[in-house]
């Protein structure tokens, strides 16, 4: 009973007269390659991650709404934020941030670092939330948050992203520095500067937060008036012991006024080994995020399946689509 | 439910799983007369078979290769649970151990013992949605509600963290009641207060609490943390004079949480045991029913595609070992 393409009621032939059929051979090779398909295989690589704790200033000078961004006049801190939001949204899956609230002379940590993609509308949510209400103290003491930071964070194995508009309020006494000698180098991460570089009115608000107008010269300190004068007392004129200590001259300045201190935050970044960076427009923190040099390697595992079912996939074309239908 | 491949530019290949319906694996050979042959039910089967082996190969290569599988759905179930939010005071005494000292090696910081066991707490209870609201001076947006327990659990571990300042406590109660705006009325609405202190509440919060409270349906629980000596919420002053809110801040915000007239529960926890006792109590009666929405993970069905191919080859391999040779070779 033989017939056009049939079979022999006989035992299977030899193998090596099967290996000489082409049609064989390509079925062989095709199972084998599902074959291997089924066991899964992986192929070790790693790719960048990115683990961050960003601190962001909400003090009252990044209120100044001195950002453009659709031709809407924008406060810093609200700029700060989109710019955090979608640069979450550029970090690769792995990565993790923390989010910090620095105000007075602390940093405050909300939380620890979360994964980006799991964690992602809780940490949006999040960073959505963060207003300069939260604030608990009135002071600005950027170098001390900074300090703080630093030293709070230095075990988590993050890098620092420290957002400011570096404007030190009240004014800093020289005589008082903060020294950055211990911390220099533990962290890497990025000085962030949010702001405009000429000086912009502050909004005020009453204590229900409803903005009424701006600070004015007589509404703060234009200097420090902390410790001890910064001039021996012979060279500081109308010097009294207790009741002017730092002088009878009445200063005004433009502390009312706030600008990105952009030199003042490239020294801090010198000083505690960060790398400085001004946001000029929201998307550009998502780059500065991305560097290369605050990459983590992560092993993943890459499925490389597609390999041999490719492989299969090719012999059962050359099979069907390429080999002729006669073949001798 | 719904099927979704990962590398839709594959599918187009499916065109080739055709080729098996008008191509034969097997080796053709010319009969003398085909019309000699007779017509015979079993081969047709056959050549379905070899046919149909064929097209499953390719379509199951692929369909692997393009990724297919299940997309994660939600299913709406019922359980045990609820919507938390973990109200934490981070004023700078919370820092300090239960003997109200700064801490030495033995005694561990009240927040260090409330974030060991708040993290307990989160994360045995499976069901819930938890969020996190804390307060100093001000009042501080931690994490919205979510079932993300390890974002849960990342912001209590920031407890460890030195405190802040102040204490203000009304408008942390208001924060965390804002998280209930806008969510479905589903299983208990919870706020857990977890405090070492309390301060005077102020009218106006007064009066958006007492509103909201009654309007969300909030039970509260309130853990207090308190510290070796200092009057309990309960105790009634020696003294009338002592008698009033400034004194004696604990016992009026108790006196206030009263009356709102909503269930509500004072602990007073003097050492961690205590505390741990407050929190195993509340995990107990917050265990009513909750509608929920259980997420049935992505599957991934390329194993399954990989495998109906391996399997069709191997029929064919079959198929091709019990192959007749050619009569002429023969």
């Amino acid at each position: 009973m033989d017939h056009g393409a049939g079979f022999s009621a006989g035992p299977a032939l030899k193998l090596s007269t099967r290996a000489r059929d082409p049609r064989f051979v390509c079925l062989a090779l095709a199972l084998l390659s599902v074959g291997v398909t089924l066991f899964h295989p992986t192929l070790k690589l790693s790719r960048p991650v990115f683990d961050h704790i960003v601190v962001v200033d909400i003090t009252r000078s990044m209120n100044v709404a001195d950002y453009r961004v659709e031709s809407r006049s924008t406060s810093r801190l609200e700029t700060v934020k989109s710019a955090l939001r979608s640069a979450l949204r550029e970090l690769p899956c792995g990565s993790r941030l923390g989010l910090g609230l620095f105000t007075e002379r602390r940093s405050f940590l909300l939380f620890e670092p979360i994964e980006v993609c799991r964690g992602f509308e809780a940490v949006d949510t999040a960073i959505e939330h963060i207003d300069w209400r939260m604030a608990w103290g009135a002071d600005s003491r950027i170098a001390d948050g900074l300090y703080d930071a630093l030293n709070q964070f230095q075990n988590y194995g993050s890098n620092l992203v420290f957002v400011t508009d570096g404007q030190e309020a009240p004014p800093l006494n020289p005589r008082y520095k903060r020294e950055f000698g211990a911390f220099k180098g533990k962290l890497r991460g990025l000085i962030v500067g949010a702001g405009g570089l000429s000086p912009a009115p502050i909004p005020k608000f009453d204590e229900r937060g409803e903005a009424v107008g701006f600070y004015s010269e007589d509404d703060v300190p234009h200097r420090s008036s902390f410790g001890l004068p910064p001039k021996p007392p012979s060279e500081i004129e109308g010097y009294h012991e207790r009741n002017a200590p730092f002088g009878s001259e009445r200063v005004i300045g433009t502390e009312h006024l706030s600008s990105l201190k952009e030199d003042y935050l490239r020294q801090l970044a010198d000083e505690t080994g960060l790398v400085y960076r001004r946001l000029e427009k929201p998307e550009e923190l998502s780059l500065a995020l991305k560097s290369p040099e605050f990459a983590r390697l992560e092993a993943v595992a890459a499925d490389i399946r597609w390999l041999p079912a490719g492989l299969a996939l090719a012999a059962l074309v050359v099979l069907y689509g390429i080999l002729p239908f006669r073949l001798r | 439910m719904n099927l979704a491949v990962d590398h839709a530019w594959v599918l187009p290949f499916l065109g080739l799983a055709l080729l098996p319906l008008v191509r034969l694996p097997v080796t053709g050979f010319d009969a003398p007369w085909n019309a000699l042959l007779p017509a015979d039910a079993q081969s047709r089967v056959w050549t379905w078979l070899i046919k149909l082996m064929g097209v499953v190969a390719i379509t199951g290569l692929v369909l692997g290769l393009a990724g297919l599988h299940r997309e994660e759905y939600a299913v709406d179930r019922v359980g045990n649970g609820a919507h938390i939010v973990l109200l934490l005071d981070r004023s700078q005494s919370m820092d300090h151990s239960f003997a109200g000292r700064a801490t030495s090696g033995a005694e561990e910081a009240k927040s260090a013992a409330a974030e060991r066991l708040l993290s307990e707490f989160v994360s045995e209870r499976k069901n819930d949605r938890t969020g996190v609201a804390a307060y100093s001076t001000g009042p501080l947006f931690v994490l919205p509600l979510t079932d993300d327990r390890e974002a849960v659990l990342a912001a209590v571990r920031a407890l460890r963290l030195p405190a802040l300042a102040q204490t203000h406590i009304g408008k942390g109660l208001l924060l965390a009641l804002s998280y209930f705006a806008g969510q479905a009325l589903t299983g208990s609405r919870i706020v857990l207060l977890v405090s070492d202190g309390a301060a005077v509440v102020d009218p106006d919060s007064e009066q958006k609490l007492r509103k909201l409270f009654k309007e969300h349906q909030i039970r509260l629980y309130w853990i207090f943390l308190r510290t070796l000596g200092s009057p309990g919420i309960f105790e009634i002053p020696e003294y009338p004079r002592d008698d009033n809110a400034s004194v004696r801040p604990e016992r009026y915000l108790h006196l206030f949480f009263e009356s709102l007239g909503i269930p509500y529960k004072a602990y007073e926890a003097e050492n961690p045991a205590a505390l741990r006792q407050a929190i195993a109590d509340i995990d107990r009666i917050e265990s009513l029913p909750i509608h929920y929405q259980a997420r049935i993970p992505r599957l991934d069905l390329t194993p399954l595609c990989y495998g109906a191919a391996g399997f069709a080859l191997l029929l064919l391999i079959g198929v091709k070992l019990s192959e007749a040779e050619s009569w002429e070779k023969a």
